[in-house]
């Protein structure tokens, strides 16, 4: 099954595109990464998936093809926003109830342990909670309602360290236990690798890459050799060159088995590298990778 | 000091990395955690460089090595590792797939991952022989000219071709032991 | 880190039932219970205002109009105890309170949703934005007329005396059933104006999204329309009737019935306003007596023209006065009237509200 999957989607606010041309397809499963500086429309991305917007042109659908925002949609969909809305005035036992009410699932015995074991106090009104704890909470509230699809815009922003640990172990916690998908936005490149297993980068409004990890990565290299050989290259598919005067370092598209020429080296690209490169070249893309649904039967093996 | 520098994991023998438990510093940190399965516990160097399925494999390894694992003992359970780590499941999953492919564990299904065989142990008078050529390649080395980190770029590059030439596609993606950056 | 496993998830439910309506009751109750407890607070103490004064008033009234002869001086104590001003002044400030209640139980309903982002947790609940919106609406706005309509009660009761067959002494000024106080507080128009109210401050706080703005137009709206209703539209519910050359209404506050226009023709042409009054100013002019002396004039001021030899000359010289009015008798038909078109328009504005609801993009 998909858990999102776009076709042409766009999105317009007034004369502007925040979002074109979109179409990518988010196997079940994974942790999805959505990555991209600032303006470059994740936020707008996510609020499509999880029906808070309507597209401008093109479609979205989740879960298997549920149209994004219907009922069906929102049922399997737990989203949290960035900054984490809640109604402050309430206390967390209110927003267990209220959140309960408004679902046809929700997992009282799971909310209440999980905020028991946090030291998240029931009676205190979500105003007054910490940064972590408030972020905690609503990730509780968004997890108790087991959903297929946990859809978080840049969670641990605003998070120190531990807090970020924290709310990132319990998201794939629930991955391990519950086989939940997980799409989430962040700035933090550093963390992608320990993380990610999808990658979607996003420019300017456009999809540069949407491709699971390990066939990225196995399909870029980085080249190092003398600069003056540089155009050796130009008819790989090159993404990103860094030369200084005697050598010069080449991402390009390319497999393990494709010949070097001698005096060059070939190392494989780490994640983080990778993205950077994308992101600062944006009119370069990678072809989406084969939409492979790679059933990592997690739930099986743990017990 | 050590030739394995990109392998980390000395369970037991050093601060783990790992946080404690409890987002709000009220739960204790739990010892038993591991549950009655694994005496083994991962870690992760964020910074290394290493994909973290394999440095994941290494420890596994590693421990193996030295004694920690035997055959029959549980490797720890993915959620476990996942709670502690943060890191995705299916890393885990790959790292617990890749020891079965070499034939260390295997997984018993609804229980957990189980070691399985042990690495060949060598004999201590091998050993012994390998560590004395050893020091007689660095002797040699070293009077050629090469410095402490000239002496480790050189062997993780030939250790690198050495495997990559053997084991082909077995090891590709990240597979290749990355302890370099580019050579200079 | 935790050792907190989940239990198998539940098997899907295929047939996707929504989640059931009643459950929003408990959640409409928990996050705008201030603003209702805070109107039942307002809508009571107004109510035991209106009693206490009211009981005080219907005494001193009822001894007042019992009192015989009506112009000695010790009725004529009584009646000054029973203070006119006061009584009518209530009804202005009543007035407000549909507004009010419109204003700050409708406005932040949408509006605080949207100024906070909480709408973004609200909206991707299982349980559907439109049918929250409704959810939580109509309830409300039934609740809220409801309490208008218990009130409005007790203000029929207080402003009985004005419509009892009265003591000149006691109501120097009849009152029309119609005037704007009187007649949007009791009967139905109460109740309505209060779920007109509350269906603009809806739709105010949804096109608004902030909610001090919201709460000021809904204010500026509530008093625009409640202005022109009474001034353009109640006194047409019905066509007036017409009468001619009835001297009551001339010069003077038309009592019980209420005045939409009057008019003077003479030979079926009709007169302008101004025409009309160079003529009335003259011909009260004309029937001054002269004085020569000041005991002439003591006896002239005797004989100074009323606004009854007035009238007559202006009827007897081919003048007639034309009046359009609307008797006591049509209250309820027009109570019924206004609260039809209210009641139309709350309902367009709460749907154009959920239609706003569904369409608008994060």
């Amino acid at each position: 099954m998909n858990v999102v999957e776009a076709s042409g989607l766009g999105k317009r606010y007034g004369s502007t595109w925040a979002l074109r041309e979109c179409s990518l397809t988010i196997p079940a499963g994974h942790v999805a990464a959505l990555v991209g500086p600032n303006g470059a429309g994740k936020t707008t991305l996510l609020n499509l998936a999880v029906g808070l917007a309507a597209p401008s042109a093109g479609a979205v659908t989740v879960l298997g093809g549920r149209p994004a925002g219907s009922l069906a949609a929102l049922d399997g969909i737990a989203f949290v926003a960035q900054d984490t809305p809640l109604y402050k005035n309430l206390s967390a036992a209110d927003l267990l109830h209220l959140t309960s009410n408004l679902n046809r699932r929700f997992d009282q015995h799971y909310a209440r342990a999980r905020l028991a074991e946090l030291g998240i106090p029931l009676k205190k009104k979500a105003g007054k909670l910490s940064g972590g704890q408030h972020a905690q909470l609503a990730l509780t509230l968004a997890l108790a309602r087991r959903p297929r699809l946990l859809v978080l815009d840049e969670p641990v922003a605003m998070l120190d360290p531990i807090a970020r640990h924290d709310f990132m172990a319990t998201v794939l916690t629930a991955m391990a236990d519950d086989g939940v998908s997980v799409l989430l936005s962040s700035h933090v490149l550093a963390e992608l690798e320990r993380v990610a297993d999808y990658l979607i980068l996003l420019a300017r409004g456009r999809v540069q890459v949407a491709c699971e990890v390990d066939d990225l990565l196995a399909s870029h290299r980085m080249l190092t050799g003398p600069a003056a050989e540089a155009g050796k290259y130009a008819q790989w598919p090159v993404v990103h060159l860094r030369s200084g005067e005697a050598q010069a370092h080449l991402l390009v598209r390319a497999g393990a088995d494709d010949p070097v020429a001698p005096g060059w080296e070939a190392h494989p690209v780490g994640l983080e590298e990778l993205a950077l490169a994308y992101l600062r070249e944006p009119g370069a893309a990678a072809l989406p990778g084969p939409a492979r649904s790679r059933h990592a039967d997690v739930s099986e093996v743990t017990k | 000091m050590s030739i394995d520098k990109e392998v980390n994991g000395q369970p037991g023998g050093r601060a783990s990395a790992s946080p404690p438990a409890g987002g709000g510093g009220k739960a204790p940190a739990r010892p038993g955690q591991r549950g009655p399965g694994s005496p083994i516990e991962f870690r992760l160097d964020p910074g290394s460089g290493v994909p973290t399925y394999l440095q994941l494999v290494h420890q596994v390894e590693h421990a193996l090595r030295l004694g920690y694992l035997k055959p029959g003992d549980q490797l720890p359970k993915i959620r476990d590792v996942v709670a502690a780590l943060a890191i995705n499941p299916n890393t885990v999953l790959k790292a617990y797939k890749e020891l079965e492919v070499k034939g260390l564990a295997a997984g018993r299904p609804g229980q957990g991952t189980f070691v399985e065989a042990t690495l060949s142990q060598i004999a201590l008078p091998e050993l012994t022989a390998l560590g004395r050529s050893l020091s007689g390649w660095l002797t040699a080395a070293e009077g050629a000219g090469l410095d402490e980190d000239g002496i480790v770029a050189m062997f993780t590059s030939t250790l690198r071709d050495f495997y990559e030439r053997r084991s082909g596609s077995h090891t590709r993606g990240g597979a290749a032991d990355r302890g370099t950056e580019g050579v200079a | 880190m935790t050792a907190l496993t989940m239990t198998a998830r539940p098997a899907e439910d295929a047939s996707l039932r929504p989640v059931p309506w009643r459950r929003m009751a408990w959640v409409t109750w928990r996050q705008h219970r201030i603003a209702l407890t805070g109107v039942a607070v307002f809508l009571g103490a107004c109510a035991i205002y209106v009693w206490i004064n009211g009981l005080q008033l219907h005494h001193a009234y009822a001894a007042a109009a019992a009192c015989h002869p009506a112009a000695s001086p010790a009725c004529s104590a009584l009646s000054s105890g029973f203070h006119v001003g006061a009584f009518l002044l209530n009804g202005y400030n009543l007035q407000a309170v549909p507004a009010l209640i419109g204003a700050f139980a409708g406005a932040p309903l949408l509006a605080r949703e949207l100024e906070t982002g909480t709408f973004r947790y609200a909206w991707t609940q299982g349980f559907g934005r439109s049918r929250w919106t409704l959810a939580k609406l109509v309830p409300l706005a039934v609740l809220l007329a409801a309490a208008a309509g218990a009130l409005s009660v007790l203000l029929s009761w207080y402003y009985q005396p004005s419509f009892a067959p009265r003591n000149p002494a006691l109501f120097p000024l009849p009152m029309s059933t119609f005037a704007a106080t009187l007649f949007d507080l009791r009967g139905i128009a109460f109740a309505a104006w209060t779920l007109a109210a509350f269906a603009i401050g809806a739709l105010a706080g949804m096109l608004i999204r902030r909610v001090v703005p919201a709460i000021a137009a809904t204010l500026a709206a509530y008093a625009g329309l409640a202005f022109a209703a009474a001034l353009y539209l109640r006194p047409h519910y019905l066509t007036p009737l017409v009468t001619r050359n009835v001297f009551r209404y001339f010069l003077s506050p038309p009592g019980s019935d209420y005045v939409v226009r009057q008019w003077w023709t003479k030979g079926g042409t009709t007169l302008s306003q101004s025409t009309t009054d160079q003529v009335i100013n003259s011909t009260f002019t004309r029937m001054m007596p002269v004085a020569h002396s000041s005991r002439e004039g003591a006896v002239a001021a005797l004989k100074q023209p009323t606004n009854v030899h007035v009238f007559h000359y202006l009827t007897q010289h081919g003048y007639t006065q034309w009046t359009s009015y609307q008797p006591p008798s049509r209250f309820w038909p027009f109570q019924w009237i206004e609260g039809g078109w209210l009641f139309a328009l709350s309902v367009l504005l709460i749907a154009a509200t959920i239609w706003l609801v569904r369409r608008r993009a994060a």
